[in-house]
């Protein structure tokens, strides 16, 4: 097991296969390689994606699904090669790929999810990319709102 | 905003140096466009833009209102989504957001 400093939970242990790497970083944050996901219990299904790198960067993410039950999942071809998949068929939510989505909040508003640019891991060799969508079906800036969240399940 | 008619082959200049060219108008309402500008600025998808807005905002996020804000989701669709399959690391350390 190793050791990471984290933003909210002080050290953790991680186990060294669970590093989530992303070969071209995050727009906006392109030097940033190396992740590690951190769940707790009690915020169960949110996720935190903990930078390995820099202790103060950490991302807010939810499971794409728990936001919006029917979301499709579509990759530029790009992208799916990045993470290791073939040819232009889409990879599956759950079975090819975990799928997150950043949240955020800006002051006086509802927080929102980015289901524009969902954050897709490929299962088996945990190397991941931000997808941005090709074209803007869905919302950069989706509000989270609970009652629709639980109605959509 | 300003609308102008352009054919393939055709294009227009936007200040200093900065030219748009309309390659192809092919099926499908696609559009392939070739940019020619000065190296300093940076030419990005709209798509890609936002994202690099929305994550620097996500970044900063406060995360005792995210907390809030996910309470009561359900984790109903958590397999489906394979959390499970991330292995996430389990944080010991209880933090209360709010």
């Amino acid at each position: 097991m190793n050791t990471c400093l984290t933003r909210y939970f002080d050290a953790i242990e991680y186990a060294p296969e669970s590093v989530i790497h992303f070969p071209a970083g995050l727009p906006g944050f392109e030097q940033e390689r190396d992740f590690v996901i951190v769940e707790q219990p009690a915020h169960r299904p949110l996720l935190f994606l903990q930078s390995l790198a820099k202790r103060e960067l950490c991302f807010l993410m939810l499971p794409v699904l728990t936001v919006d039950a029917e979301y499709r999942l579509r990759m530029r071809p790009e992208d799916v090669e990045l993470i290791g998949f073939r040819g232009r068929r889409q990879p599956r939510i759950g079975r090819d790929v975990f799928c997150g989505v950043f949240l955020t909040a800006i002051p006086d508003e509802t927080p929102t999810a980015n289901l524009l640019a969902p954050i897709v891991i490929n299962l088996q060799t945990r190397i991941a990319v931000q997808a941005v969508r090709p074209e803007p079906a869905y919302s950069h800036c989706h509000p989270l709102s609970t009652r629709e969240m639980v109605m959509a399940c | 905003m300003l609308i102008v008619r352009r054919r393939e082959g055709e294009s227009v200049v936007i200040g200093e140096g900065v030219e748009v060219l309309i390659l192809e108008c092919g099926a499908g309402k696609r559009v392939k466009l070739g940019i020619v500008g000065p190296r300093e600025v940076n030419i990005y998808r709209k798509e890609l833009a936002l994202t690099r807005e929305q994550n620097e905002l996500a970044a900063r996020a406060p995360a005792d209102r995210l907390t809030a804000a996910c309470k009561g989701l359900t984790t109903a669709n958590e397999g489906a989504a394979g959390t499970a399959s991330v292995q996430p690391a389990v944080a010991k350390k209880k933090v209360k957001f709010i």
